[in-house]
């Protein structure tokens, strides 16, 4: 049964809720609906889970109304679709900006969704006859994706057809139009049977590296053995499979006395401001209105009517936008951020969300569709990147110094994307604004790691806190926390060891780390010039943290810091993809490789040099 | 060389051409042409200057999300908030004059109010209208006003720091909303409590280096924890509750500051 629907404006005033069933909502689903799906360039999606409820909208762009419908989530009705838009329809004719009470509009509710439940009884009824046809036919799997296709969606026909033609294998083309739910279940049903044989070797693997907790780090856990190579390189010992205590060697390579004085002392590095307190300085070239291109891929008959009948509405201003007029344009801008390194799928879910916002508006006159197109994309690349809470770092360290306890920034990452670099360079910068920094080694993993930090703070003259290699890294961080409240540090930088994001026991001890110490910023650093496996890693990051975390607190990626800015000249997408994937702001970029190559993200340049 | 030699003669032809028709304009003639160029230069820029001058009558409601700002936008034009609110996505303009329950005599001046988005990711659109604003209300929630300190106060900060307001000495209602409920806190505990947390804002933002990206200007005095009455700009505090309706602190504040 449907719980409730609402029709509000865009400016926030309720219009109209159905007052027959008139059960209050627990929560806050709308406006939790809107704060992190709409605002979020999520508009595009199907629905929007929320608790106990499901919540599905539609936009009245030209009027400037949205009109939502709230049910249960177990109870999967077929007809909110159609109800939705035909309650768009009716009410749209009735509106009136000077109106504020539209009790009329009960009674043609109550008729629509008579109506409504209707049809979509009719519906049912005409599908379970057919599928006992389909049932013969296809493999066991599809019958699950028919079950969780049934949740409203209108293109279960044609779902229907094409996978029987193209099998397991090919169940990732059907679902391409949005229906996530489905897509993850696919592809976990599809690819399980083959997977099965890796996943058990490498549970039992994974399993073992976490029994053996504190001496072999669980760092090593599904690392490939190294064949001997040599008579003098020994086999190292990943998991607990024959641990015989003459293996135990020392395989810390820490050289005990320090350094054999080959080290000079450094001055205290001083390489004048950190670019984070420079002005941006930045050129503002002269913006080009128009297209550099023409849609050029269009037919040059179909061009010729369409030209002029476009530049005739544009005159005159008065048509409304369809899905057909909006889609060439989308499609050239899709493209145009694809080649600026923007994730394929997240292109695909903005142009979504643009388009959605845009259906049937009302042309303005004297502009073009392109134009308008860009506009809205333009305001909708700055709505994603302005962060969604405060970022003044400066200040969170204050707070945290009047409880008179360290801040804790963990850097967490994949492998090679310069978390140690940054951090030195983080560090400067909260040197030269009188902060006190405490770093700790916890990258007990690399060869020289702790060394090239223990170089770093040489030359800052900052305290490290290290204990070497070999030790479990949660436990590292947790006594230079101690040690950093002990000697009154304002700041405590932590080193973790690169990971890929699907390697699980390296996940689960990076969790573990995050879980022990609660620090007060988790900062993702990733690289500039990664492309579409930046929503892989920082998804699979944010999952594999939330799935494993425990006592309540889910922390997850707070932060990103972007790296490598100075070696993409203007294929910036990546930043959008992180921001989009995860929510989390950018912090920090990373623009060089000495210590004063730190900024802030602009985020006018960034849209502008995605859209040029 | 001979081009410019010719021009040269013809440009004296032609002074001496105009010189001479000037000669044969009867002299009351000339004196009236002239004074009326005059009269006309000296109207157009007293008009200019005119227009420059008449304050633009907008005022603006920011504030964070949920503080009540649509509601109180509601109150202000039609007395009701009718059927509630939800989380803004655009903001709410109109011009008109402020309903209030004791009908004024006499002309009153009609008012363009804008309820800006609170929402963080929104916050660019209250840069856009910064320019034109005549006078700001600023809406806090007095109920749930402790978790939300900070965030209130560095979006104050972040408004009396902008160079618009600071230029302009454009005067902010800090304007305690939800009074109506019982643990709401009082407009007294709400200043001391922002005055506060601006004087740490000070402190951590002025740490940066003179190219203050982040911020136009700096507020307050040196050496002295700030205090409101340190702005340039009149800031005053005052109580409303958006729901019951009581929104005559407000009503006053915009129009002492839209003259008729």
């Amino acid at each position: 049964m449907l719980e409730q629907l609402l029709i509000f404006t865009r400016g926030g005033l309720i219009l109209w809720t159905c007052k027959e069933i008139g059960n209050a909502l627990k929560g806050s689903p709308i406006d939790t609906l809107i704060r992190s799906c709409l605002l979020e360039e999520r508009s595009g999606e199907v629905s929007f889970n929320y608790g106990a409820y499901t919540l599905k909208w539609t936009f009245h762009n030209d009027l400037g109304l949205v009109f939502v419908a709230v049910y249960q989530k177990i109870l999967q009705l077929l007809y909110v679709d159609d109800l939705l838009s035909m309650v768009k329809q009716s009410f749209s004719e009735i509106y009136d900006p000077k109106r504020m009470r539209y009790d009329d509009f009960d009674e043609t509710f109550r008729q629509l969704r008579v109506e409504a439940e209707a049809r979509a009884e009719e519906m049912k009824r005409t599908k379970q006859v057919v599928k006992p046809l389909n049932g013969v036919k296809k493999q066991g799997q599809v019958s699950k994706e028919e079950t969780k296709k049934s949740n409203g969606e209108k293109k279960d026909d044609e779902g229907k057809v094409s996978s029987v033609s193209n099998g397991n294998h090919k169940m990732e083309d059907d679902v391409a139009n949005g229906k996530e739910n489905s897509a993850d279940n696919n592809n976990s049903v599809g690819v399980d049977v083959s997977k099965l044989a890796k996943l058990r070797s490498k549970g039992v693997r994974g399993r073992g590296g976490l029994r053996k907790a504190d001496s072999i780090g669980s760092n090593k856990g599904s690392s490939k053995v190294e064949p001997p190579k040599k008579a003098t390189k020994k086999n190292r010992v990943w998991d607990d499979a024959a641990a015989a205590p003459k293996q135990e060697e020392k395989l810390d390579f820490t050289d005990e006395h320090g350094d054999n004085g080959h080290v000079d002392v450094v001055a205290a590095a001083d390489q004048g401001e950190s670019m984070m307190d420079k002005e941006e300085v930045f050129s503002s070239d002269s913006e080009s209105e128009d297209d550099d291109e023409p849609i050029s891929d269009e037919k040059p008959e179909a061009k010729k009517k369409g030209w002029f009948s476009s530049v005739f509405q544009s005159i005159t201003g008065k048509a409304n936008l369809e899905r057909t007029d909006l889609e060439p344009a989308l499609k050239a801008l899709k493209e145009r951020l694809m080649t600026k390194n923007v994730a394929e799928e997240i292109a695909e879910k903005l142009c979504e969300s643009v388009e959605a916002s845009l259906e049937g508006k009302k042309l303005a006159s004297f502009t073009r569709i392109s134009s308008t197109v860009q506009g809205a994309m333009e305001e909708a690349l700055i709505r994603i990147l302005t962060p969604r809470r405060s970022i003044d770092i400066m200040r969170d360290v204050h707070a945290a110094k009047e409880q008179r306890r360290p801040y804790v920034v963990v850097f967490v990452g994949v492998n090679g994307v310069g978390k140690s670099t940054n951090l030195a360079k983080v560090a400067y910068w909260l040197q030269q604004h009188k902060v006190s920094v405490m770093m700790a080694a916890c990258d007990t993993f690399r060869s020289g790691a702790v060394e090239q930090l223990r170089t770093h703070a040489r030359r800052l003259q900052i305290p490290i806190f290290e204990k070497g290699y070999e030790k479990d890294p949660a436990v590292v961080a947790k006594e230079a926390i101690q040690e950093a409240t002990r000697n009154g540090s304002d700041v405590v930088l932590v080193d973790t060891a690169g990971r890929m994001q699907d390697n699980e026991p390296l996940m689960r001890a990076l969790s573990k780390l995050i879980n022990l110490n609660k620090p007060d910023l988790v900062l993702f650093v990733g690289e500039a010039l990664v492309g579409n496996d930046a929503v892989d890693q920082l998804s699979k990051f944010n999952q594999k943290l939330s799935d494993l975390s425990t006592s309540g607190s889910t922390r997850l990626i707070d932060g990103i810091l972007l790296t490598k800015f100075d070696t993409i000249d203007d294929k910036v997408g990546a930043a959008l993809s992180m921001v989009y994937i995860s929510g989390a702001p950018v912090m920090f970029v990373g623009c060089g490789q000495s210590y004063t190559d730190l900024k802030k993200l602009n985020v006018k340049a960034i849209v502008k040099t995605l859209l040029k | 060389m001979e081009n410019l030699e010719d021009l040269k003669i013809m440009a004296e032809q032609w002074s001496y051409q105009g010189i001479e028709y000037l000669q044969k304009i009867p002299p009351t003639q000339l004196y009236a042409a002239v004074g009326v160029l005059l009269f006309t230069t000296i109207l157009l820029l007293l008009s200019i200057r005119l227009v420059r001058r008449t304050k633009s009558n907008t005022v603006l409601l920011s504030g964070l999300s949920g503080s009540g700002k649509t509601v109180l936008f509601y109150q202000l034009r039609d007395g009701s908030s009718h059927q509630g609110t939800v989380t803004s996505m655009e903001p709410n303009e109109g011009t008109f004059v402020l309903h209030s329950k004791n009908a004024k005599k006499g002309k009153i001046k009609p008012v363009h109010l804008v309820d800006v988005p609170g929402h963080s990711r929104l916050r660019p659109k209250l840069e856009e209208f910064l320019p034109q604003a005549a006078a700001i209300v600023f809406v806090v929630d007095a109920l749930e006003f402790l978790p939300n300190c900070r965030a209130a106060s560095e979006y104050l900060y972040d408004i009396l720091t902008n160079a618009n307001v600071v230029k302009k000495k454009v005067p902010v209602l800090l304007c305690c909303n939800k009074t109506d409920k019982l643990t709401a806190h009082t407009k007294e505990f709400i200043r001391k409590q922002m005055e506060k947390e601006i004087e740490k804002l000070r402190a951590s933002r002025s740490a940066v280096s003179t190219a203050d990206i982040a911020n136009d200007f700096t507020i307050g005095i040196e050496g002295e924890v700030f205090s409101f009455s340190h702005c340039c700009n009149k800031v005053t505090v005052a109580e409303a509750s958006g729901l019951n309706g009581e929104t005559v602190q407000v009503q006053d504040f915009i129009r002492e500051y839209i003259k008729p």
